[in-house]
Order: structure tokens, then sequence, then C-alpha cells
């Protein structure tokens, strides 16, 4: 990807988040450690962590088309599932010791079926589960996770002989708390009337968080953050423009989008906002029972999640407002019934609440295509924002 | 003041010339594989026609359409959302709600007083309501687009066509044929089922009057009698060909930014 940010640590990341397989990942393999696949961003990273595993979140890098992945996926299915299963039916997941699946949605809970009869084997994983993340955000949810939890920590502890003591979990949840800070950080940055970082570049850095080991990152996330301090900001935007949806990991999507003129100073997105936002809470007793908390309704939920739209709908608004934002895209994944409902809402939400800024929904499909029609849609968008 | 707009669509190219304020010529070609070539072919007709000699004779040009970007003698490109919306409120400015029937897409526009785009939506990557549908279900019943558009054509008792998808939609058509049904029964029933998706685009955008049709597929009568009884409304018949809306627009918005 074409880049004006003069970083090495960027340049990093652009490596890690541009392939499934990195150099950061064979330095940790290389010591003897050992990488443990999840998807979404639901299945608590801080027990993998302490397991001994460095987390890597499941995607499709680099597929281009869902040839073999087809034959077990129905026409219905969202495409990003089929080309993760691509990937792995070609065995570009070799680097994984587990894989850790959770029915995020019932596409994505899919994978684990398929990945036990036909990619397990190719990739040679020794180890495979699926979580089962509650429908709702309430008290008796965050109970029934918080034994989730300890259910993928007994299993954990188990196949790899490891002791996952509190104190373990604890330091994975300060680790981890460290990196969203300075994710945090990165996107205090954007809020500049000339952000020196662009939507798809930040999106590069965000992804390579979930591909290397966090140590790393953060130190990586603080050399570029102090690179960019001195960078030339970008000028000559049409508009401010925030991104809200479910999985998006391609930064030439986002691309397209600031091509038009749109540049993405913020967003609402699992590889995104709703990932760092908030930390977890390092002061409870329990810290099995602060990340059942974390993951079931301190952090901003999924639209997957019942009853959470509003708490959602005012996570948007507010960053809308804090990033002095001058239009809203929602992207969705084609076949993903709940960010459709979701985007429906959010443009009469913004409507009711007198936002003042302007919706415009996409789909797309998880592999780039169609940029014409992308490109159409975002050009009369901006457009309308002219007038 | 001499401008021009250039729109290229997926199927068709169209050119027109302005001079002080009125559309002098206009050309309308079949899309050749290169938007460059479609353009420059449709502009040097327009411009032949309005008895101009040269392309230089033009102050500014817009591109507009799938092919904006590559029409080699515009100095700029505006979407073709908002030249649809600029040219069909210049020509009637009553309107308040376009629906563009393009070759691959139709687009649903609310437009302000001013002519500007106050919100748009769009098909999605689907056949369904647009050019493309009507040139497969008029090579299934051999009758041309002009047998589907002819209100003399459009049977009282239209069957229900179901399938959005415009290859089954064929096949369900050619059902229909085998099965010895009355052919103009069917042409309802074909445009009745365009019309219902238009429609419900229309209700999404939020219906506001005047409506106007735009695009090469505003020109299927029997589409537009069908639309416009689902929406119990009246259609606004504009002045000048509809399918001229986008470059009509992107003249207007040429002939506005010289103003400036």
């Amino acid at each position: 990807m074409e880049t004006k940010i003069q970083s090495e640590a960027f340049q990093t990341f652009i490596d890690v988040s541009g392939s499934l397989m990195n150099y950061e990942i064979q330095t940790w393999l290389d010591k003897g450690g050992k990488v443990a696949g999840h998807f979404c961003s639901t299945v608590p990273e801080e027990i993998i962590m302490a397991a001994g595993y460095m987390p890597f979140r499941m995607r499709g890098t680099g597929s281009t088309d869902t040839e073999l992945a087809d034959a077990y996926f129905s026409p219905i299915n969202c495409s990003f599932p089929r080309h993760v299963m691509n990937q792995a039916l070609k065995g570009e997941f070799k680097f994984l010791d587990a894989l850790l699946c959770i029915n995020a949605c019932d596409h994505v809970r899919r994978i684990y079926d398929n990945w036990v009869r036909y990619a397990k084997d190719i990739n040679e994983t020794t180890f495979e589960t699926v979580m089962s993340l509650p429908r709702k955000c309430g008290e008796r949810q965050v109970d029934w996770y918080y034994d989730e939890i300890n259910i993928l920590r007994d299993q954990l502890a188990k196949h790899t002989g490891v002791e996952i003591t509190d104190d373990k979990i604890r330091e994975a949840i300060k680790l981890n708390n460290q990196a969203r800070s300075v994710q945090k950080e990165l996107y205090e940055l954007r809020k500049a009337d000339n952000p020196p970082i662009t939507g798809a570049e930040t999106l590069v850095a965000i992804v390579a968080g979930t591909a290397m080991p966090k140590e790393r990152y953060i130190e990586l996330m603080r050399q570029l953050i102090d690179d960019l301090k001195d960078a030339e900001g970008n000028t000559g935007y049409k508009a401010r423009i925030m991104i809200v949806g479910g999985e998006l990991d391609d930064p030439e999507y986002v691309n397209v989008i600031e091509d038009q003129g749109g540049l993405v100073v913020t967003d609402s997105n699992c590889f995104g906002s709703r990932l760092f936002w908030v930390n977890v809470d390092e002061e409870v007793k329990d810290p099995v029972r602060a990340l059942a908390r974390y993951y079931i309704y301190e952090r901003p939920t999924c639209p997957r999640t019942y009853g959470s739209q509003p708490e959602r709908m005012k996570f948007t608004r507010d960053l809308a407002k804090e990033f002095n934002v001058d239009g809203i895209i929602g992207e969705r994944l084609l076949y993903c019934d709940s960010w459709l409902v979701e985007h429906y809402m959010t443009k009469f939400d913004l409507k009711e609440h007198n936002v003042g800024v302007p919706f415009l929904a996409l789909d797309r499909e998880y592999v780039l295509s169609g940029k014409g029609q992308i490109k159409t849609r975002v050009q009369a968008f901006l457009e309308t924002m002219e007038s | 003041m001499i401008v021009g707009g250039c729109d290229i669509g997926s199927t068709t190219g169209k050119a027109v010339v302005m001079i002080d304020g009125d559309i002098v010529s206009s050309h309308i070609i079949k899309s050749t594989t290169s938007p460059g070539k479609t353009a420059r072919i449709a502009m040097d007709e327009a411009i032949k026609e309005a008895g101009l000699s040269t392309i230089d004779d033009l102050e500014k040009i817009i591109g507009t359409g799938y092919g904006r970007l590559q029409v080699p003698f515009a100095e700029e490109n505006i979407s073709e959302i908002s030249c649809h919306a600029k040219g069909a409120h210049w020509m009637e400015p009553s309107i308040r709600t376009v629906v563009d029937i393009g070759g691959q897409d139709c687009k649903v526009i609310s437009v302000s007083g001013k002519g500007t785009v106050n919100e748009f939506t769009m098909n999605d990557r689907c056949a369904a309501g647009t050019g493309k549908f009507f040139e497969a279900m008029a090579r299934a019943l051999d009758c041309g687009l002009g047998g589907l558009s002819s209100l003399d054509n459009q049977g009282k008792e239209p069957h229900a066509i179901s399938n959005q998808c415009s290859v089954f939609a064929e096949s369900e058509v050619v059902t229909l044929v085998n099965e010895g049904n009355d052919l103009k029964n069917i042409i309802a029933g074909i445009n009745n089922s365009v019309a219902a998706r238009l429609s419900s685009m229309v209700r999404r955008v939020g219906l506001v009057e005047d409506l106007a049709l735009t695009g090469g597929c505003s020109k299927n009568d029997g589409l537009a009698k069908s639309l416009a009884e689902k929406l119990e409304v009246s259609v606004k018949r504009l002045p000048l060909d509809p399918q001229l809306a986008g470059a009509i627009g992107a003249a207007v918005l040429a002939s506005e930014k010289l103003s400036k």
C-alpha cells in the first residue's frame, strides 16, 4: 500500500496486516511460541495470552476467490467466512496451533464445523473449540459468559499444560489495556483539522495489532505515534467521514472512499474503535468476572446483541461529535442481517437526534469488488454535503 | 456561454451542448468498449449538430455516468446522481423525486428546491429493475423493448413475476409463455414487477411530488403507467428526452460553475 507516513514501525504494520503469516509471527514461532487463532472480537484474548499463546484474529487477507470453500457453505453465507475457509483449505493457517471459534453470528459459527471436518488436518491444528456468547447483555449473561470463559481456561490449561492463574490473567489484561490505550492515543491524533494519518493507514495499524505479540505491538505503536507528531497532516479533503460497521480489515476499501475525497477520521468498527475504546476494569477482584463484564456489556457491542442498540447509537453519535464528522458511511457485508437492520435504524436515529450528519449505507463483499459502484455512491454522497 | 455535458453510461453514451442556457443539440450512441471513444463520438456529433466546429468552442465540459473518469475532454466529473437531479430539476423545477432507470442500475433521488441531492438510494449488485432486466425479458418474449413499452400491450390481468433475479425471472416468463398465457398479461406482469421494486425504493427515500422518470428505461410507457398506479401519483413528463437528463445536468452544472 502507498503511504506518505515516514515510520519504520508503520512499515512493519503494513507487512503484518497485509498477509496472514508474517515476520513477527515467525519470530514468535522461532522462539518456541505458539499461536491461537480466534474469530471476531469477543473471544477473550486475555485467556489465550495467559495460556502462553499469541492470539491471532482470523481474517482472509490475500484471498481472491472462494472456489474451495463454496462446497461447504450455502449461497446466502456471507463472504467473510468463505474467504477465511478458502484460505484454510489452501493451508494458509499452518502457523496456528489452536483455533477458538465463537457463535458471534451463524455465518462465523459455521467455520468451526467446517474447520474440524475439512481444515483441521490441512492446517495441523491440535485444539479447536467453540465458545457460546449470549445474545443479551445483562447480569445473567455475564454469569453465563463467566462460566464460558472458565471452561475455555480449563480447556486451554489441559491442552497446554500451563497453569492459568488469576495473576497471569491480570497480567494479560494489563498488557491488553496498554495496547488499547495506545490505539486510542492514535485515534486522538485524528481529531486534528489535518490528521497525520488517514483512515486506511489507521486500519493497517489496528489490524496489525491482532497479528503480532502485544508487547512488540505496543512498542511499535508508541514509535508510530512519535513519528506522526511531526508529520505533515492530510489536507485538501472534501469531508470528514466516519465508518460504522462490522468485519472490515481491508485498508483498500477505505482507500476507495478516501480517494473520492472523504477522509476517514474515525469509526465504530470491530477492527476499530469498538475494540479498544474502553479498557477492562483492572480493579475487579476476580479477573474472569472483569472479562465477562467487559465482553458482555462494558465495551461497545456488536449488533448481534439484543437490546444494546441505543448504547451503540449513542457511541456513534458521541464519536461523530468528538471527531467533528461531516458524514457517516455504514458498511456491511452482503447477507449480514444484523448490520442491515442496524444501518436502517442508524439513519433514523441520526435524524431523530438532530445530529445533522448524513448517512450512507454501502453493501460490500469481503474481497474488494465493484469499485465503480462504491465510487459512484461515495462521490454522490460527498456531493450532497457540498451543496 | 457554451458548455457541454457528457454522460457515459453502461449501455449508451449521451452528450449535449448548451448555449446561453438552452440545450441546442444532443446525441445518444450505444456504448463502445472504450468509454473515451464513446464520449468522443457522442460529443463530436452533438458539436456538429450545434453548428460548432471544434470541441474548443466549448468553455467547459463536465463528464458523468459510469465512464465519467474516462471522458478525455472533461475538466471535471460529477456523479450521475447529482447530474440526474440537476438535469430533471432544470427541465422541470417542480421535480422533487427522480427515478433514474439506466442500463445496469436504478436510482431514486430526493431533489431539493435548488436541484441538489437530498438523499438517494441505488439497487445493489443486481439487474432487477434495470435495462438489463428488460432486455432479458424482451428476448424471452421476442417482442423487442418497444413491445414491452407499448401501452397497447399492457394486459388487463397481469401475471405475477415474483423472481427478482433476472435470470430466474426469465425462466419464469418462459414458463408462462410455454403454458400458452396471453403475452400482454405477461408484459404487464413484467412492468409491474419492476415498478414494484422501484416503488419500494421511492418509499424508502420518501415520495415527494413531482416525480419524474429519467434514464433510458423511462421511455417504457408500460412501466411508467404501472409505477404511477402503485405510487398513486402522476408521473411528470419532462419537456426534453429524459434519457438525456444526466448529460443535461452535467451541462447545467458546467454553466453554473462558470458563472460563479
